[in-house]
């Protein structure tokens, strides 16, 4: 049948289609080699070079051309991060297990959780800091007003991953937790907790690594603190420089690093389920 | 003895759902509602103050670059919409029907996905140097000797918004799509088959249909990210393409309050029309 003919078709294309999502990756692989300073962020590469990087770290003779201002930026991420993280999956994980039960109101309350990733970036913040300006007045700031914009975006991820994993959860283990007079909240901590993790984990990931490059919202509702998207948008109205490709190598091995945790996590937390398994096999 | 199980079982529901439900409603619903209040004040050179008026309204309306900004908007949505389905959609066909093999699959999500671990700004950013005058592609085209000069449509214009936009999100096209493929029975194509139908209709007949509902949540996705979308047309662009994000951004960087809220509530209630449009074409409760 033409499946013959369209199978290598199709093979070819997925190639090229590849290589348009990595093209802008790896010219800005090559660009980051540029030499400097006087290397623009256009080929052709004049020489290579690790200029830019050492010049990321500050290591380079003070030249017109301003350092990007990461440092702080990326502690002040890095924290927001670690906080929506935690709130956004402690959220999810508790709507999720609400969920597992029938309850009246529960269509309104999913939309009313989903929304949070659907309003568009711009109008989280942009509400958000209309309703600290004016209403509560307060000050807005990267670890408050721009944080609770995060847990808005990111909860609902955190939420829809955990209801993904707890619809496939047996709910025997937990029954007859109970029935052996364990406290909820022990039969949870001791029970169910450990069989959700890989996808507490997930949801983890998920929360942070969104947050970490969240811009949108952060733009509006941080106040004057920049978190690092925001160091690299204040880039986009001057004239850029191939620092901000060596940056965008940077963040993307500090990705893998942490994709690599999660791997690592994840195959610890699997394993540890299969032994429990065994164990209760031998039994 | 029934009370208490039933007891037993409300009051943790409650409780389990009321920090999330709280939070969503002081830091979603609240500032939407706020952003519908403050489009009615009346703004001034330098200040806003809590005056009902329907000023900002009708200086919308009034003005093309508004309104232009919302037709610009509407139809680059609809462009990138149909780009990104339609390189999407071969793509997902190809990961999630026809490799046999499910670790060559995942192998090939997974390299669609791995570029979404550089910050967003960086990937828009990065289309720059691919797209100038003296960018890759026009070195490549050239090199190849299938133009004679440089295409200098290709960056700082509308063009390049769209080639920009369709590739930061074709993978939100492809996922899912890819996922509902990956569900579908063999054995009904099989039957088809055997029935004699030839490769177009089944895939018309059964192949599509099915992969639909996959289609629509790609769907959302892009149409929800594209129509906030203000950072790749303002870096791609050189300012010549003005989408409703772009509009709030600038306005509330010089203060307007009043106008970027109005431009808000467009915003909302055409994302409103679009997601309920989509959501009517396939019921997602039912399908998933």
């Amino acid at each position: 049948m033409e499946s013959k003919i369209l199978k290598p078709v199709l093979a070819i294309y997925i190639g090229l289609f590849i290589l348009f999502l990595y093209g802008p990756f790896f010219v800005l692989g090559i660009l980051s080699f540029q030499q400097g300073p006087e290397g623009g962020p256009q080929f052709p590469i004049i020489e290579w070079s690790t200029y830019w990087y050492k010049h990321l770290f500050g290591m380079t003779p003070p030249s017109r051309i301003a350092p990007l201002p990461v440092g702080e930026a990326l502690v002040r991420s890095l924290i927001l991060a670690f906080m929506t993280m935690v709130t956004a999956t402690v959220l999810g994980v508790m709507a999720a297990q609400a969920f597992r039960r029938r309850f009246t109101g529960a269509g309104i309350v999913f939309y009313l959780i989903v929304l949070g990733m659907m309003v568009p970036g711009v109008l989280t913040g942009l509400g958000t800091s209309l309703l600290a300006n004016n209403v509560v007045g307060i000050e807005r700031h990267w670890w408050s007003t721009a944080f609770v914009a995060h847990v808005v975006y990111t909860f609902p991820f955190a939420f829809l991953v955990m209801l993904a994993i707890l619809n496939r959860f047996d709910g025997s283990v937990e029954e007859a937790s109970w029935s052996l007079g364990v406290s909820p909240i022990r039969t949870f901590r001791k029970v169910t907790f450990p069989l959700i993790f890989p996808g507490v984990l997930s949801a983890m990931l998920f929360a942070f690594t969104l947050s970490f490059d969240e811009f949108p919202r952060t733009l509006f509702a941080s106040g004057r603190d920049q978190t690092l998207p925001l160091a690299i948008y204040g880039t986009f109205s001057v004239e850029i420089h191939p620092n901000i490709f060596a940056f965008g190598v940077m963040t993307t091995l500090f990705s893998f690093a942490l994709l690599a945790v999660y791997g690592i996590l994840m195959g610890l937390s699997v394993r540890r389920a299969k032994k429990m398994a065994m164990q209760e096999d031998i039994a | 003895m029934s009370t208490d199980i039933v007891n037993k079982q409300k009051t943790p529901t409650f409780k389990l759902l009321a920090p999330g439900v709280v939070w969503m409603i002081l830091f979603l619903v609240a500032p939407i509602m706020m952003i519908v209040y403050v489009s009615f004040w009346t703004q001034t050179t330098f200040s806003i103050n809590s005056t009902l008026t329907l000023e900002s309204w009708r200086n919308f309306f009034a003005s093309d670059a508004y309104v232009g900004a919302l037709w610009t908007t509407v139809r680059l949505w609809l462009i990138v919409l149909g780009m990104t389905f339609l390189i999407g959609y071969p793509a997902a066909l190809y990961v999630g029907l026809l490799v046999k093999s499910k670790t060559l699959s995942t192998v090939l999500l997974v390299l669609c996905v791995i570029p979404f671990w550089t910050s967003f700004l960086i990937r828009v950013l990065a289309w720059r140097p691919m797209l100038g005058k003296e960018g890759a592609v026009n070195i490549v085209l050239q090199k190849m000797g299938l133009i004679d000069s440089p295409i200098e449509v290709l960056l700082f214009s509308e063009l390049s918004v769209i080639i920009g936009m369709t590739q930061i999100y074709v993978v939100f096209m492809v996922g899912p799509i890819a996922f509902m493929l990956g569900r579908i029975d063999r054995n009904i194509i099989e039957a088809a088959r055997d029935l004699g139908a030839g490769f177009g209709r089944i895939f018309w007949k059964i192949i599509f249909p099915l992969s639909l509902p996959g289609v629509v949540v790609g769907a959302i996705f892009v149409s929800v990210m594209v129509l906030g979308e203000f950072a790749t047309s303002g870096a791609l662009s050189g300012r010549k393409v003005n989408l409703l994000g772009n509009i709030i951004v600038t306005q509330v960087g010089s203060l307007k309050w009043a106008m970027a809220s109005v431009v808000g509530v467009i915003l909302t209630v055409l994302l409103g029309i679009v997601v309920a449009g989509f959501l009517r074409i396939v019921d997602l409760k039912r399908e998933l």
